[in-house]
Formats: structure tokens, C-alpha cells, sequence
């Protein structure tokens, strides 16, 4: 449990403000993802009531994943914190030791344009019996506001990327079915209607754009494994997989797209296709 | 030009002419053909490469449309058809022989046969289309692929695929081109006995011995279409 001045707090009172509209009550708690745990709980919702110590508390808010300590975290207000624990001696089994007015950390909230290792460093010596450190949470807020600001750009890349390989796929087929002329001919004096030839071609090529969407989210996952413990080492941050839902819904709508860029990279050498004089097709090459 | 009997009209053909550009030029690869070929005919299809036969049994067997004039299947002005009609038409009524290898190289023999039967919306059953492996004398490469066989066999499967759907009719374009006489032979003894079941056939060759084989032969020259008279076999 980690009991927090609402006034002063910029780890968890931003969020609260924002996504709550409000500073933490005494009342209230907001738990870390994997709070409920120690519940005995498979999970908690907003608007439920957990006890600490025997005290009642309302849940106001659940914070994201961070693969970080304060996933197991709840917080509270620091009033909250030293009253629970005089009230622990009545209602809880096990008593809360915090003395009135004790504290074990204060978070400084350190300006860019310093270093964090010297503030810590004077803090240390400035103030006896503390020992200032800098914390991986922070690293960890700072390497995700890098990423905020490169995500828009690796997002134009990559939409770059799929424009051309929506034109390269479609070339592709262009050049398929122009081999293919006689047998696309053929197929017509068998019997094969126009939409025949034109869904064969759709569906060749959304099978294979399928194929390498499955082969691309193998890969991905493979190179992940391999590589998020030296990353995860270099940048000093803790690997958190992503959210079953999340996993699945991205995999799902991972895969629509690569279906949705065959279907589109083949729709011009489809339309074409189906539109061939039987023949023609039939001549073609001789 | 027609024969004087009671059979049925199987192909007709009015005024049909074909008309393509080539180098800034029209020209006419059939011109003005009026033609009409009865249930049960064998008709062989002369003349230079070049002169339009080929491009005359693809008018007749809706893979081309005519510039102008009509075509007709048992009655029916086939141009006149949407193209699921015409698609359809081509499937359970007609079987084509080309002159070049024309099996689907990912199927087997078998599959290659059945293939007509999808668009048909038969049941393309493997019994049916073994029994035809077998009057082609190709049944023991029934698993095999196209590059597995010889010309020849490619040819009898080819001709298996066309007789799959029982077709009324059998328009044929050099089916024996580029095979020894032997297999020539071959080939030419099934249509004789398909034929003699009362499948029409319309036969592209520029061989005069082939076409003697016919019981008509007609000669193309310059896009237009001469009766020859009677080959050897009797309609």
C-alpha cells in the first residue's frame, strides 16, 4: 500500500485528475493491475469496495500494466494511510506499523535541464539520513513519452510501406495473370464464368497475403521473445506483454489487413482477368 | 450449304464475320460465313494457316463474339446470351479440342477431367471420369500430372475433359497437330466412334487426309467457307 499526499503527488494524481476528475479521497483507492491479487481476487472493477486493514475502501480507478512494482500497488491518501493504521489495532487481524507523520519516500519530480543522478547525489548529502536514487518508473515514463513522439512518424512509415506493397502485390498479379491467359481462357470454354475467374484471382491473393500476415505475426513474436530481455536490459525497463484482448484483437485485425491489401493490391488484375475474351486468352503466347 | 435431312440444326451460323485491326489495318479473319451443321455431323474444316478456322470454331463456340452476324446453338442466338448463360452453354453443351496442350498443369488427369463438371454444377464423379481415362487409354495415369505425360497422353486426356459433360457437340482444333501417326490415329478412331454416338463435331485440320476421315469438309479460304463435298465417312 502506498499512502500519497494528494496535494503534492505527480505520480498517480494526474491520472486521477484526468480520468476521474478529481483529487483521491480518503475513502478511495486506486489499485495497480495486479492489486487484486492480494484480494484473493481474479479482479477488481471501478466502483468496487475493498477492505485494508478492516477499512473500507471505494475503488476510483485501476491503472494499466507496466510489468513495474506498482502493478501490485494500491494507493491511498497519506491520511487515509496513518488512520488505517491506528484503526488497524481494532479492526484488522494484523496490525499496520506506521507511525503518525512517518514517510519513507519523497518523489522529486526533477527539472530536464538537471541530471537526475546529481540531484539524487545532493540530495544524499544535503539531507541526512536519506538516500536519494533514481528510479527505473521514471526512465520508464521518459522512454514512453520518446515513443509517443515517434510513434507518428513510425505510423507515415509504415503506411509507406503498405502503399507500396499494395502496388508491388498488385504488379504481382498483373504479371500472374497475364501468364496465365490460357488457362484463365480455358477455364471460360470449360464453363467458368466471368465472376468465377474474378473471385479465383481475389481469393489467390488474399490467401496469399494471409499467408504472410501468419508468417509476419510468427516471426514478430519470435524476434520478440528472443529480443525483449537484452532490450528490455539496455533501456533499463521491465518487458510487459500486452493484454490477452489486445493480443487477440491486434492478431484479428492484424490479419483483415493483410486480407484487406490482397483484395485490393489484386482488384485491377482480377477485374481484368474476368474481363479477358476467352479467345484471346486462349491465342495468347502462340 | 446444309444437309437436306431431318436432323436437327446443331450450329448456325448467318453472315458471321470476324473482323480484327492489326497494324492500323482491318482485317477479316472470317467474312460473311452462313453455315449450318446437323445433330450427328462430321464436319472437317480445311485451308492455309491463316484462312480463319481457327477463329471460325471459336465464333461457333462463343469464345469470340462476331463482328457481325449470328450464331446459333440448337436454336438458341448464343450472343444473344448474358455471360452466366453463355458460360453454362459452353460448359454442358460444347467440348473443345485445342491444338496445343491445354491440361491445367496443378491437377492430375483425373482432376483435369472432372474440372468441367464444377461449372456445370455436376457432382464431377471420379468413376465417371476414370471410365473415360480408360476409353482414352490413359486410365493408369489417371494421379499423374500434365509433365508427366506425353503429348499424345495430354491429348486423349484433353479429349477425356471434353467428353466429361456429355456434350452435344465437339469443336475440335487440330487435335492431332505435332503427333505421330500413330497416335494420330488413335485420336481420330475416338472421334469416329464418338461421333457414331451422336456427338457432332467440327474438326480444324489443315491435313486433307484427316479431313477425309469427315463427312463433310469444308474449306476456308480467306475468311470464307466453301463446301467440298462429302469425305469418306457417311453422315
Amino acid at each position: 500500500m502506498v499512502g500519497i499526499d494528494p496535494e503534492t503527488d505527480f505520480t498517480v494524481g494526474p491520472w486521477l485528475e484526468e480520468h476521474a476528475g478529481g483529487k483521491l479521497a480518503d475513502d478511495e483507492v486506486i489499485l495497480g493491475a495486479n492489486a487484486h491479487i492480494f484480494f484473493g481476487k481474479s479482479e477488481s472493477h471501478v466502483g468496487d469496495v475493498e477492505f485494508f486493514y478492516g477499512r473500507p475502501f471505494k475503488v476510483v480507478g485501476i491503472l494499466e500494466a507496466t510489468g513495474l512494482g506498482i502493478d501490485d500497488d494500491a494507493f491511498i491518501t497519506l491520511d487515509a494511510a496513518y488512520e488505517l493504521s491506528s484503526e488497524s489495532n481494532v479492526d484488522a487481524v494484523e496490525k499496520a506499523d506506521i507511525e503518525p507523520g512517518q514517510i519513507s519516500t519523497v518523489m522529486v519530480k526533477v527539472d530536464p535541464r538537471y541530471d537526475r543522478a546529481d540531484v539524487a547525489r545532493n540530495i544524499s548529502l544535503q539531507v541526512p539520513g536519506t538516500a536519494g536514487v533514481t528510479s527505473k518508473e521514471l526512465m520508464a515514463t521518459s522512454l514512453s513519452r520518446q515513443l509517443q513522439t515517434l510513434t507518428p512518424g513510425l505510423l507515415l512509415i509504415g503506411a509507406g510501406f503498405w502503399f507500396i506493397s499494395v502496388l508491388m502485390i498488385g504488379a504481382l498479379f498483373t504479371m500472374i495473370v497475364n501468364e496465365r491467359r490460357r488457362e484463365l481462357g480455358l477455364l471460360q470454354a470449360m464453363g467458368a464464368t466471368r465472376g468465377f475467374i474474378f473471385r479465383e484471382v481475389m481469393l489467390e491473393a488474399v490467401e496469399l497475403t494471409l499467408l504472410g500476415g501468419v508468417t509476419g505475426i510468427v516471426a514478430g513474436s519470435v524476434l520478440i521473445l528472443v529480443l525483449k530481455g537484452p532490450v528490455a536490459d539496455s533501456l533499463g525497463v521491465e518487458f510487459v506483454w500486452p493484454s490477452a484482448s489486445y493480443l487477440v484483437v491486434f492478431t484479428v485485425g492484424y490479419l483483415l489487413l493483410a486480407a484487406l491489401t490482397g483484395a485490393l493490391a489484386a482488384l485491377y488484375p482480377a477485374v481484368s482477368a474476368s474481363r479477358l475474351e476467352p479467345y484471346q486468352a486462349i491465342r495468347s503466347g502462340e | 450449304m446444309g444437309q437436306q435431312d431431318n436432323r436437327p440444326v446443331m450450329i448456325t451460323l448467318e453472315d458471321a464475320t470476324k473482323v480484327y485491326t492489326s497494324g492500323g489495318e482491318e482485317v477479316s479473319a472470317i467474312d460473311g460465313v452462313r453455315l449450318e451443321v446437323n445433330q450427328g455431323d462430321y464436319v472437317a474444316v480445311v485451308g492455309h494457316s491463316g484462312s480463319g478456322k481457327t477463329t471460325l470454331v471459336s465464333v461457333m463456340g462463343g469464345l469470340t463474339r462476331p463482328t457481325r452476324g449470328t450464331v446459333k446453338v440448337e436454336g438458341t442466338d448464343i450472343w444473344s446470351l448474358d455471360n452466366r448463360e453463355l458460360a453454362r452453354l459452353r460448359s454442358e453443351r460444347i467440348g473443345f479440342c485445342f491444338q496445343f496442350p491445354s491440361l491445367i498443369s496443378t491437377l492430375n488427369c483425373i482432376d483435369n477431367v472432372r474440372l468441367p463438371a464444377s461449372f456445370a454444377g455436376g457432382d464431377g464423379g471420379v468413376d465417371a471420369a476414370m471410365e473415360l481415362l480408360e476409353r482414352v487409354s490413359v486410365a493408369e495415369k489417371a494421379r499423374a500430372f500434365p509433365k508427366e505425360l506425353s503429348g499424345g497422353q495430354q491429348r486423349r486426356v484433353a479429349i477425356a475433359r471434353a467428353l466429361f459433360n456429355r456434350p452435344r457437340i465437339i469443336l475440335a482444333d487440330e487435335p492431332t497437330g505435332d503427333l505421330d501417326e500413330d497416335t494420330e490415329e488413335d485420336i481420330m478412331e475416338l472421334f469416329d466412334e464418338v461421333n457414331g454416338e451422336g456427338v457432332t463435331i467440327v474438326m480444324v485440320t489443315h491435313s486433307r487426309r484427316l479431313a477425309r476421315r469427315a463427312a463433310r469438309v469444308l474449306t476456308m479460304e480467306n475468311g470464307t467457307l466453301a463446301e467440298n463435298g462429302a469425305g469418306s465417312r457417311e453422315a
